[in-house]
């Protein structure tokens, strides 16, 4: 990681612990809203981003075409969050509460590949995809009670939010092959 | 490459094209320090940084992956150890001028620049030579590979053999990649490690054979992959053939720079100098080992009949660093941050007449 990828890195965490404040000071449909809109654009960017770079440059490349279904599938999911905007909040909660304990599912595939492959830490990673499972599901588990549930989500967006500016801060692993 | 073939094979090639031990040493170390010369070396001897000729892991971490920061590891990397082989290169479809500018930083042997490089070295210092001999060394390792930071031209998957010979033919072996940089190469289980994938274009990651691991720089192995830019169609490499033409062909550029043949020429070896020690050479090439430092140099003391002193990086650290402003340039470090200069000014404006950005301008 170079000193701008930090950068980014910790500017996310920040901003994922305003999304947790917001939250907590202010739970109203209007701050769910905020973050859903937040969240389609930003995997909007994403699919469109991969989209292009396909046409510019990856279809030339070998196994280029992922990189195409890769964009589309997060454009579609963009699409889906913003179709959201309407729904009670409730299922809007669900749905957020779904994308943390996916995000916690990619964190130990990629914590198993790590120690697998890879030098340095896993288990970092490990244990932040376990917590992030686990506090989807305990949202779940209270996702009739709302005031709960958003609280509970909001300790796991501030809990995501320090394991990546530890992350920032850390000595990183780095296998170049010069 | 690695210094077994930078240093020692080196020193060996300059001493069968006829330059005498001394000059061979001299030759060599200049060829081998092409790997070493970076920025934090040239600060720690007070030198200019426009003389580096590589970058440190460290560097690299920290190096900025925007346009400016792209151009400078372009000049570098491209420069002196992936010489593109073909700046006019047309690729069949159409394609971004992006895609094709880096479809042309290709590093590739017998291409038009080579023949620049060695030209350049013509009645310059040994330490010009040394550059050159390493620069062309390294267009028949690292050929396939772009010297640019690019997924969709330096990436490989999981389609990646190691070839066994066998009978009349090859057996196949599936290479395991890991990402582990503290644990050497398992060649008896053909583990072996690579730069870890990025789906980041620019990702330093990227650059190079990072994604083939260290197998271009072994000159025992035969291997057979996808390479990113191929249009699916494999490619097969054989190490030792390869490097037994980089050898010839040194020994040919060499005699040239000596004087010996009026001109250098691409697709000429000097296999005839090479003659009477083909089967030791064959052996020492095809020897599986990580590093075959001390087979070359044996072969290298055969061959003078005198003492190969090891590579040492600070052999001329103190006089350069004791000379005076005036004196440093006819130093041997001197001479050899000139050519080094020269050399890159020489391939940054080549690539960047060709309508190539992506090395910038030569100051």
């Amino acid at each position: 990681m170079n000193i701008f990828q930090r950068i980014k890195k910790i500017l996310l965490a920040l901003m994922m612990i305003l999304a947790a404040l917001i939250f907590l000071v202010s739970p109203a449909d209007a701050a769910l809203l905020t973050i859903i809109v937040i969240l389609a654009l930003g995997l909007a960017a994403k699919g469109i981003k991969d989209i292009i770079f396909y046409f510019r440059m990856a279809r030339h490349m070998v196994g280029g075409k992922l990189i195409l279904f890769q964009g589309v599938l997060v454009l579609d999911f963009a699409l889906l969050t913003l179709s959201f905007y309407n729904i009670p909040k409730i299922f809007m909660l669900l749905y957020l509460a779904g994308v943390h304990a996916f995000s916690g599912v990619v964190e130990i595939l990629r914590a198993m590949e790590a120690r697998r492959t890879v030098d340095g830490p896993w288990k970092l990673k490990f244990a932040h995809g376990v917590v992030n499972i686990a506090l989807a599901a305990v949202c779940m588990i209270f996702i009739s009670n709302i005031s709960i549930a958003v609280l509970i989500y909001s300790a796991g967006l501030v809990y995501s939010a320090g394991v990546m500016i530890f992350d920032s801060f850390r000595r990183t692993s780095f296998v170049l092959i010069e | 490459m690695q210094e077994d073939f930078h240093y020692y094979a080196t020193y060996c090639a300059a001493f069968l094209a006829g330059y005498s031990h001394a000059e061979s040493l001299d030759i060599a170390y200049s060829a081998q320090f092409v790997d070493h010369c970076s920025r934090t070396l040239l600060a720690k001897i007070k030198g200019p940084s426009e003389a580096a000729t590589t970058q440190l892991q460290l560097e690299l971490m920290e190096a900025r992956t925007d346009r400016v920061g792209l151009q400078d590891i372009t000049r570098i990397w491209s420069s002196f150890h992936f010489l593109p082989k073909d700046l006019h290169a047309e690729k069949g479809k159409r394609c971004s001028k992006l895609y094709l500018s880096k479809y042309r930083l290709i590093c590739g042997p017998n291409g038009d620049l080579v023949v620049r490089t060695v030209e350049l070295a013509k009645d310059k210092p040994l330490q010009s030579v040394g550059i050159a001999m390493h620069v062309l060394a390294d267009t028949w390792a690292h050929m396939n590979f772009a010297g640019t930071p690019s997924l969709v031209i330096n990436n490989t998957n999981y389609v990646f053999s190691e070839l066994f010979p066998d009978g009349n033919g090859y057996r196949e072996k599936q290479i395991n990649f890991v990402h582990k940089a503290s644990t050497p190469d398992d060649l008896e289980n053909s583990i072996y490690t690579n730069s870890l994938y990025q789906s980041s274009e620019n990702s330093i990651m990227n650059l190079g054979h990072g994604r083939a691991g260290h197998l271009p720089d072994y000159s025992f192995v035969r291997y057979k992959y996808l390479p990113a830019w191929g249009e699916y169609e494999e490619i097969v490499k054989d190490n030792p053939s390869d490097y037994m033409k980089a050898f010839t062909q040194m020994i040919f550029a060499m005699k040239y720079l000596r004087g010996d043949i009026p001109a250098f020429e691409k697709n000429m070896y000097d296999t005839e100098a090479v003659g009477p020690w083909l089967g030791r050479i064959n052996e020492i090439l095809e020897r599986r080992q990580l590093i075959a430092c001390e087979d070359w140099k044996a072969f290298g003391e055969e061959l003078s009949g005198q003492t190969v002193e090891d590579y040492a990086i600070d052999r001329y650290f103190e006089e350069y660093t004791t000379s005076s402003a005036e004196d440093k340039e006819e130093t041997f470090l001197g001479r050899f941050i000139r050519g080094a200069i020269t050399h890159k000014g020489m391939v940054i404006d080549e690539i960047y007449r060709s309508g190539n950005k992506l090395a910038g301008k030569a100051k």
